[in-house]
């Protein structure tokens, strides 16, 4: 009988003890594409799985991704801004101060080239590079991946995402990009507005929203078409509110800052910078590449009033030559008043997007 | 006797089955090869670099910006060459149109030159295969979505119409020019596909000289230097068409 007890006891004691095995069955994610917008390119390799999506939210808030753990990507992300920086330039963690405004990180996944000068071909390249940036988060990825291999919690949820210990910066920066994929807005005013245009069908809900918008909101996506009136339709349309180009939107007469120049040499591609979208706009400020205008009105202004001619200046800013498109005051509101109906709010509070507890 | 028996047995049997062989062919596997449409700009007789300098007919100085162009269901007859193909200098370069086929098959060709009424106004989502140019994300801003449709042709540039002295390029020209009405054809007939070992290649030149100096239906930026085929804008739409049909042209 004595014998038997302490049997039962060795047993429950190598039971206890015996961990919980982490197994790599990956689960295919399914992103929530809506029905307006185009299929999006998913590299081959880098699948989309929940196991990934969960890992890259978690990296994309982790603060130990920088020297001193004090700083995330979400930092200059922030899920409040529209996932970009409400101030004019981002400070790194030795305090130094970029030369570029936060771009707002909404329907990425659409994007052929990343940065405001396109200098990175692909998401998972972009990703890579802030981390190692002197001016942001001043870190080296080997010290990132051996501080994320030591903690058990990593080292389970890198190998249920891609089914390896021998992880480096590519998992993670696949794991982020894969995460940042799953941000797509596509709930505003505005693809309500889209749809009836297009003769796409409404849902329910989506008649409700229809029928809450007004003839300034109406008048003003109008004006913002209007070839003779704001015309901003040219750099930005569609679903996703942006065409896939760089472009001098008549900024500077000279140029500070090279732009997409300062990537290929080239004296055509001088003071061009990627065409943003306008999605979420309401919170993406300040705006432009250098983060120069702290509101829509300043916006509105530069193109009616503030154009600057150059050698690369776009030849879609048709009214250059004036100076811009010369816009009153009553067409501003109005123009604002569309504007604002790109605001996603079930964008910006997904909880899917926030911190994970 | 009993062994001139068995013999003529053996060989009658022999025969019978060599009669039986049917003459099948051998099966020859069709082999395709790389057929290739491409496009040179040209200014005159000199290559087109987009952003270069060249003179127009009016003596105004002249930088082309962009040159985009649609080239749709392309066939001949009954053989499909493409469905649809975009011409872009400013990112694919020379590259217009390629299929797996044979020569043969085209000897013509006939295209679009922009996007038939019947596939023109349909969902540039749900409407196309994602590989085809007519899709959304490879038309970019080459469809109008404040118009549903595709911009057959685009031409942009920047022209120095102030002949002060100071080369400022301050004048934009801008042609996007699409509309049912204004869709071309464009035939080429008895093509002489050149070799280019791997393939087979039609080149075609486009002559921006010509577009803008065609005879009675010349072009003077000066006063004509927007089109977004709008209302009042007819004629001069109708004439870049005309034009470019005219100076696509086989080298």
């Amino acid at each position: 009988m004595k014998y038997l007890l302490l049997l039962f006891i060795v047993i429950g004691v190598a039971l206890s003890c015996k961990k919980d095995k982490v197994e790599h069955i990956p689960t295919p994610y399914e992103l929530e594409i809506p029905s307006h917008f185009p299929v999006m390119q998913i590299p081959e390799d880098n699948p989309m799985t929940v196991e990934g999506v969960a890992l890259g939210r978690k990296l994309f808030y982790e603060k130990k991704l920088s020297g001193d753990n004090s700083m995330s990507c979400a930092a200059c992300h922030a899920p409040s801004s529209a996932f970009s920086d409400p101030n004019q330039f981002s400070e790194g963690i030795d305090g130094t101060q970029g030369t570029r405004n936060s771009m707002a990180l909404v329907n990425v996944g659409w994007n052929n080239f990343f940065f405001w000068d396109g200098r990175a071909k692909t998401l998972e390249e972009q990703i890579l590079i802030p981390v190692e940036d002197p001016i942001e988060m001043h870190d080296d990825w080997s010290n990132v991946m051996a501080t994320l291999k030591a903690d058990v919690t990593y080292k389970n949820m890198f190998f249920q995402a891609f089914n390896t210990t021998d992880i480096d910066s590519t998992h993670a920066a696949k794991a982020i990009a894969q995460f940042i994929r799953t941000m797509i807005s596509g709930s505003s005013k505005y693809d309500v507005m889209y749809k009836n245009e297009n003769n796409i069908t409404l849902s329910a809900a989506e008649q409700i929203i229809f029928s809450t918008i007004t003839p300034e909101e109406d008048a003003g996506y109008d004006l913002f078409k209007s070839l003779n009136g704001a015309d901003c339709f040219h750099c930005h349309n569609g679903p996703l509110m942006q065409v896939q180009k760089f472009s001098n939107n008549g900024l500077d007469a000279s140029f500070t800052d090279l732009g997409r120049g300062g990537v290929t040499g080239s004296a055509n591609d001088m003071g061009k910078f990627k065409v943003p979208t306008l999605r979420n706009i309401e919170f993406s400020g300040p705006f432009m590449h250098d983060g120069r205008f702290n509101t829509l009105d300043e916006v509105i202004e530069h193109y009616s009033s503030g154009i600057q001619t150059s050698s690369t200046i776009d030849p879609l800013i048709e009214y250059a030559s004036q100076g811009g498109v010369q816009l009153d005051a009553f067409e501003k509101n109005l123009i604002k008043q569309f504007l604002l109906t790109l605001t996603d709010e079930t964008f910006i509070n997904n909880p899917d997007f926030q911190e994970p507890q | 006797m009993r062994g001139l028996l068995q013999l003529t047995i053996i060989l009658f049997g022999f025969l019978s089955v060599t009669s039986c062989k049917s003459d099948d062919p051998e099966v020859v596997e069709q082999t395709f090869d790389t057929l290739k449409i491409t496009v040179q700009p040209v200014f005159g007789n000199e290559t087109l670099y987009l952003d270069s300098t060249y003179q127009t007919p009016e003596g105004y100085d002249i930088q082309f910006v962009d040159i985009k162009f649609y080239f749709q269901d392309v066939r001949n007859g009954l053989n499909l060459f493409k469905d649809a193909s975009l011409f872009d200098y400013r990112v694919r370069g020379t590259n217009l149109s390629e299929c797996n086929g044979t020569k043969e098959n085209f000897s013509n060709l006939q295209a679009n030159l922009g996007v038939g009424a019947n596939v023109n106004h349909n969902d540039p989502v749900g409407g196309f295969d994602p590989n085809s140019w007519l899709y959304i994300s490879n038309a970019n801003d080459m469809h109008w979505d404040w118009n549903p449709g595709y911009i057959f042709v685009k031409v942009e540039a920047k022209v120095d119409t102030i002949q002060d002295g100071n080369a400022l390029f301050d004048h934009n020209v801008v042609f996007h020019v699409g509309m049912d009405e204004n869709l071309k054809t464009l035939s080429f007939t008895d093509i002489n596909w050149a070799s280019t070992g791997s393939g087979y290649t039609f080149p075609l030149k486009l002559d921006m000289l010509h577009f803008l100096d065609t005879g009675s239906s010349s072009i003077d930026l000066k006063t004509e230097f927007t089109s977004h085929t709008l209302a009042g804008q007819e004629v001069l739409s109708a004439k870049v068409m005309d034009n470019f049909k005219e100076s696509l042209t086989p080298f």
